[in-house]
């Protein structure tokens, strides 16, 4: 029986596992090693003679590149529109969709419909809708006063701004699942004796349920605020970067330096340093979580 | 008969404030897909009026001929077709591979086994943007470039469902499998005929995941396809914007094709799908 098990265990494990190996934890290694070296044109993809070791020398280059070091900001600030909006709606959205209602199959779908939506789509109708110049978004606010309404995604300000809330508006169907688990979750007995105590629903959200859900809260944050960086699809289909720089983020420059200017080294050292501040802000959360989330 | 009054009294403002919250989903709920609606119209619209009155979501004059277009297009179908064949090939290979490991982790005892799954679940966190560069040079030396499996076998080996999928098989109560072996069936035996059937949920979940993430995958086969009949969809669509820059009516339909495929199978499985995401993501 044990050595019918041992050999269960290679049929079962051994598939994943050399995949797992080939395809995740190689890219992973080659990662750190090809930021380590000098791999900066398509010559030097092939040649393999010319290839040396460049210690940290990409790193220090990132590190003095002004424009590389601007599209860090940007990531950073588009993670500080993104991670707060879209968390506080989903918990709003979650609230509501917890209370009885009828279709609630039918108004699910459709809250649903955009996060199933290819982003390519996304971004045509959404250009489409917000172009400055005859979309409808404009048009209407001309007709309802506005004289001169914002400029969207052709905005040096307006840009990053717009493409957090599109993000927000296509993501927040899934944090609203998660966050209508968790509120089913707190047991009713909590809110009757608040209700008894003459609690109002404001005061009752914000000493029970926010209490109760603040793990989830906190799960929440953590990943959206890591699936924040990873916003080249979005960026690269609706504004690539511009007007300018406005929405130039990091991965947007990082694979523009990989795979427009062929620096492999140098992409894949700004590609390192972006996962650093990932994880560097990783830690910072579950450092800062005993202060409010309560298990 | 006072308290039965009083009852009814309460009966009905529940029911009220029942319709009135489904009121004010439904605005929600079409206020989110609004930018669909006028996507839909404009599709069956006349380009140069597109836009002109969104308002009127009916046309004036239906018209197909943008459908009729793209069904002529060189490449559109081609580019569906790939993407069909890619996210087919993803779920089926992916589900076997996948629902085994997970199998070993939930049922299987083997040294290292809990070590090797925490390594898993923390190597999780690294972005696949940091592999990015990697990954294109090590696909270009095993000659995967420009072939649609380079969007098949990588994306085989995700974390994600292993941990979902373990998390439901290990919910399966062992008595089932430990009266088979002593049966004399062996553990492929169990897994096959025991497990496989008692998760149709836990895997319905994934293979509808697996569909969508596929079906809209932008990056990879951006950075790994060149040639344009090896494309997909997502990218396809692309380039067919910047063809027809100037017939909106006819980007909308080909957008609106591009949707079918996942709005059809998320109608029909949602409640597999919420299930999933409430059980995963409070838990990931």
């Amino acid at each position: 029986m044990h050595r019918e098990e041992a050999k269960a265990v290679v049929i079962f494990v051994t598939p994943f596992l050399l995949g797992y190996l080939m395809f995740e934890a190689l890219p992973m290694v080659s990662a750190i090693l090809i930021s380590l070296t000098n791999i900066n044109s398509l010559s030097g993809l092939r040649d393999l003679h010319s290839l040396g070791f460049a210690g940290l020398s990409n790193y220090a280059k990132a590190l003095s590149d002004g424009p590389a070091m601007a599209s860090f900001g940007r990531s950073l600030l588009f993670t500080l529109y993104y991670v707060p909006a879209l968390n506080a709606f989903a918990i709003l959205l979650a609230l509501f969709i917890t209370r009885s209602f009828y279709f609630t199959k039918f108004v699910r779908t459709l809250i649903f419909t955009p996060y199933v939506t290819n982003i390519v789509a996304v971004a045509i109708l959404w250009g489409l809708l917000l172009n400055p110049y005859g979309g409808i978004v404009n048009e209407t606010l001309k007709l309802m006063g506005v004289s001169q309404p914002p400029m969207w995604l052709y905005g040096m300000r307006t840009a990053l701004p717009t493409l957090a809330g599109i993000s927000v508006w296509k993501d927040v169907a899934f944090q609203m699942i998660v966050y209508m688990a968790a509120i089913k979750n707190v047991p009713s007995e909590l809110y009757e004796s608040a209700e008894v105590d003459g609690a109002s629903k404001l005061r009752q959200f914000l000493s029970v349920t926010m209490p109760m859900i603040s793990p989830t809260v906190f799960a929440m944050v953590v990943t959206s605020t890591i699936s924040s960086f990873q916003n080249y699809a979005l960026v690269r289909t609706m504004t690539n970067g511009g007007p300018g720089d406005a929405s130039r983020v990091a991965v947007i420059n990082i694979y523009e330096q990989a795979f427009e200017f062929n620096r492999f080294s140098y992409a894949s050292a700004q590609a390192i340093m972006m996962l650093m501040v990932i994880m560097l802000i990783t830690v910072v959360q579950w450092r800062a979580q005993k202060r409010w989330v309560h298990y | 008969m006072e308290g039965a009054e009083a009852m009814g009294a309460l009966l009905s403002k529940a029911r009220i404030s029942k319709l009135g919250m489904t009121v004010v989903m439904l605005s929600f709920g079409l206020a989110m897909v609004m930018p669909f609606v006028l996507m839909i119209s404009a599709s069956f619209k006349f380009s140069a009026e597109a836009f002109d009155d969104p308002l009127r979501l009916i046309p004036k004059r239906i018209n197909l001929g943008n459908y009729a277009e793209i069904f002529h297009h060189k490449y559109y179908f081609r580019w569906f077709l790939n993407s069909m064949l890619v996210a087919m090939g993803v779920i089926l290979l992916k589900t076997t591979v996948v629902s085994m490991v997970a199998y070993a982790f939930a049922k299987l005892h083997f040294k290292g086994r809990d070590t090797l799954f925490v390594v898993l679940m923390t190597a999780m966190m690294i972005t696949p943007d940091s592999t990015i560069v990697a990954r294109y040079m090590q696909y270009r030396y095993m000659g995967l470039i420009n072939s649609l499996w380079v969007l098949i076998i990588p994306s085989l080996f995700g974390v994600y469902f292993v941990f979902l999928l373990r998390q439901f098989f290990m919910g399966i109560p062992n008595e089932l499998s430990e009266a088979a072996i002593i049966d004399g069936a062996s553990h492929v035996g169990i897994f096959t005929r025991i497990i496989i059937p008692l998760s149709k949920p836990a895997l319905l979940t994934m293979v509808l995941f697996s569909f969508i993430w596929s079906w809209n995958d932008y990056i990879n086969p951006f950075v790994f396809i060149t040639p344009v009949t090896t494309q997909v969809l997502t990218v396809g669509l692309q380039s067919f914007q910047t063809e027809y820059a100037v017939d909106t009516s006819l980007q909308m339909a080909g957008v609106c094709i591009s949707l079918l495929p996942v709005l059809f199978i998320f109608v029909f499985v949602q409640d597999y799908f919420v299930e999933g995401i409430a059980s995963t993501g409070l838990k990931g």
